[in-house]
């Protein structure tokens, strides 16, 4: 049984007067233990289709089914509890809360399992260490750097062992040497054996997944080793680019005649 | 698998991969109901740490919606104090008069129903209508009239004076209207008060200061300015009431008093009713008296008749004005600084909403930030009530120090103020809460 099977997957938005599809038919599994890469433009629905993955959303129709269960019948209350117990989340701008120390922050999905402090303590030290923050545990996010504050967020979400580790973007503001540096630690915590995805509108950051799963337009449109998907992207935006350089070269020459 | 240049050949299907996926852990995929009961527990303590972590964030905000729950408990304390105070001195100063006695006098008693000026033109009552009390009824066990004022007292032999003393000039039958009795000696007789003698019957603190080593009986003190007597009997002690000893009396016979201060003071006519008869009596006193002052059948009574009862009951009336006057006060505040409440927490919810969307997404279930923003508002109220107690009391002391009124802080209206500062934070922070915990965890998370 497969960790994450989606079930042609289809996300509307009703925006009143039009409705507009977000998702239009998606249909993949993920195995435990992959590090799959989500790529595609922004407007292509690689948001909506994490927030879905991540239970912070429900599909319009289609299943989701996470470690077998059906996601899209659950009350607002058990999506929470999947949310804790089953989802690591990273976020593209850290979101560490700014008053907690670094500790703190990473103690605060165990007090919604209702871990008790102390052991809540000892984790959130152990899962700091994991990402080589060990010393650092009593800065607030203020006094920590991008990379660091990254780390702390992955910390964070490392800490509940969640059987899904989500990442939105998690490189996008970190300069290229520090992205780097988050990139190493998820491929490591890969082979540690968890399950990783990485949402990106990278190209380069997908070739070096194992899978990638690229999504134009709320449709999967090529799913394989990240290379492959990656130099696939890359024809198609090098066509897209003659394309439109042809269109604006007609264009002038009309504009011309 | 290749990356087609077509996209629709693509197998959207899973892909076996390569290296081998970790064996699936075991692990309690619901919470249960004691883990449930611990959680709940472990997250009320944690939105009250996060509640307090705020408000020391926002201190001024804070302060200044804390100020508006002090005023309101604070007035609803204060007030309440007082009134009891007021109350209980009241009903001790009722407690002396007795409940089965008339008291006929040219004024109402009581708080209410006082119009002064139509009492004023009232012929005083005196020794006339007394004696016309005494031969005229017959359901009265003792009629005494009695009236009153202070004066220094003096005696020869002690070279100091004793200023503000109580002089009380009435007849024999006064101890019989009870509270009284003689310790040594006897007390005034019918003669006295025919001849205007110059007896007088005197308090244990009188004694006290000019009598220690000397027999009482028989010796002269001097009475205010002009009035002269000679002690034939001391009272038996009474001891204190509100704070000041009842034993500085000095009694006179009625036409002795009226000699020295003057005999257009106002009199008391005391009438004690025979036990179970209190009602027919007061109608016994007022054609008795009606018939003496000689007033046609349509015309109002020139005089009052004053029982305990009635004046108790007029005061209660009035106490329970004054509550309801606090109760509306306190309401009106507590109002306006729930909306204080209302808008701090408002601005907190704006001022978090990427948080309130982190804490959904790592599991925080709506109830948990509904729990955490009404912590904060319960917070902000509760120190307010606490403040606002302590305030209401002092104020409450410092009226009583000033004035002649005591303040009486219950135990009930601490309780009564620490249920509204409670309630007025769950009844304002109720709704920012709520608008807290449904906010999507989406658009909280994309919140800028």
């Amino acid at each position: 049984m497969a960790l994450i099977e989606l079930d042609h997957i289809v996300k509307t938005y009703d925006l009143g007067l039009s409705k507009v599809p977000a998702l239009r038919d998606i249909h993949f599994n993920i195995e435990r233990g992959e590090f799959v890469a989500i790529v595609g433009q922004s407007g292509s629905g690689k948001s909506t289709l994490m927030n879905i993955v991540g239970c912070l959303d429900v599909p319009t129709s289609g299943t989701y089914r996470l470690d077998g269960r059906d996601v899209g019948t659950l009350s607002d209350d058990e999506l929470a509890d999947v949310r804790n117990l089953e989802i690591g989340f990273v976020f593209q701008s850290f979101q560490l809360l700014p008053r907690a120390n670094a500790l703190e922050n990473v103690e605060l999905p165990l007090i919604y399992r209702g871990v008790g402090a102390k052991e809540r303590r000892e984790r959130a030290r152990a899962a700091l260490d994991r990402v080589q923050l060990t010393d650092r545990w009593h800065h607030k996010p203020n006094e920590l750097s991008g990379g660091q504050k990254q780390r702390v967020a992955i910390a964070r979400a490392l800490v509940t062992e969640p059987s899904l580790l989500l990442a939105d973007e998690p490189t996008g503001n970190l300069d290229s040497a520090t992205g780097e540096e988050i990139v190493r630690l998820f491929h490591n915590l890969h082979e540690a054996g968890n399950t990783i995805i990485l949402v990106t509108h990278e190209p380069k950051l997908a070739a070096r997944c194992p899978r990638a799963v690229r999504v134009v337009d709320g449709l999967v449109v090529a799913d394989g080793p990240g290379r492959e998907v990656a130099l696939q992207n890359q024809h198609d935006l090098e066509r897209a680019a003659a394309a439109a350089a042809a269109a604006h070269q007609s264009a002038a020459a009309q504009a011309g005649a | 698998m290749a990356a087609g240049s077509s996209p629709a050949a693509l197998p959207t299907n899973g892909v076996s991969h390569p290296q081998a996926a970790p064996a699936p852990r075991s692990r309690p995929r619901k919470i249960g109901f004691f883990k449930g009961i611990l959680r709940f527990f472990r997250e009320l303590s944690e939105a009250i740490a996060q509640a307090v972590t705020s408000l020391v964030a926002h201190r001024l905000r804070a302060a200044l919606t804390v100020v508006g729950i002090s005023i309101g408990v604070g007035t609803v304390i204060g007030i309440d104090s007082m009134v009891a105070g007021f109350d209980e001195s009241v009903s001790k100063q009722l407690s002396m008069l007795g409940p089965n006695t008339l008291y006929v006098s040219k004024f109402n008693w009581g708080v209410n129903n006082n119009n002064f000026f139509k009492f004023r033109n009232r012929p005083a009552v005196g020794k006339g209508d007394w004696k016309a009390l005494q031969a005229g009824m017959t359901l009265a066990e003792a009629i005494a009239p009695m009236t009153g004022t202070q004066a220094t007292v003096s005696y020869t032999g002690a070279e100091r004076e004793l200023k503000n003393v109580e002089i009380r000039g009435t007849v024999e039958s006064f101890l019989d209207t009870g509270g009284w009795s003689i310790k040594r000696g006897r007390f005034l007789s019918a003669m006295d008060e025919e001849l205007g003698s110059d007896a007088c019957v005197i308090g244990q603190d009188i004694e006290d200061a000019f009598f220690k080593s000397v027999e009482v009986l028989g010796q002269t003190i001097r009475v205010g300015p002009s009035v002269r007597c000679t002690v034939i009997g001391t009272l038996m002690r009474k001891g204190n009431a509100f704070g000041r000893s009842q034993d500085g009396v000095v009694i006179l016979p009625l036409s002795s008093f009226g000699r020295g201060f003057g005999s257009k003071r106002g009199v008391t006519i005391a009438v004690i009713a025979k036990e179970g008869h209190l009602g027919e009596a007061e109608e016994e006193v007022i054609s008795v008296l009606r018939q003496y002052r000689r007033l046609s059948p349509d015309t109002e009574d020139n005089f009052s008749v004053n029982r305990q009862d009635r004046i108790r009951q007029g005061i209660d009336q009035t106490s329970m004005a004054m509550k309801l006057v606090m109760f509306l006060i306190g309401v009106i505040t507590l109002v306006v600084g729930g909306i204080g409440i209302m808008n701090i927490l408002l601005v907190s919810v704006k001022e978090r909403t990427r948080e309130i969307g982190v804490r959904r997404a790592l599991g925080a279930r709506k109830l948990t930030i509904l729990f955490q923003f009404l912590a904060e508002a319960v917070a902000v109220s509760c120190v307010g009530g606490l403040i606002g107690t302590v305030l209401g009391v002092f104020v409450a002391w410092f009226v009583a120090q000033l004035t002649p009124m005591p303040a009486a802080v219950s135990a009930q209206v601490i309780l009564l103020g620490a249920a509204f500062s409670v309630g007025t934070g769950l009844l304002f922070g109720l709704w920012p809460a709520w608008s807290a915990a449904s906010l999507h965890p989406i658009e909280a998370l994309r919140h800028e």
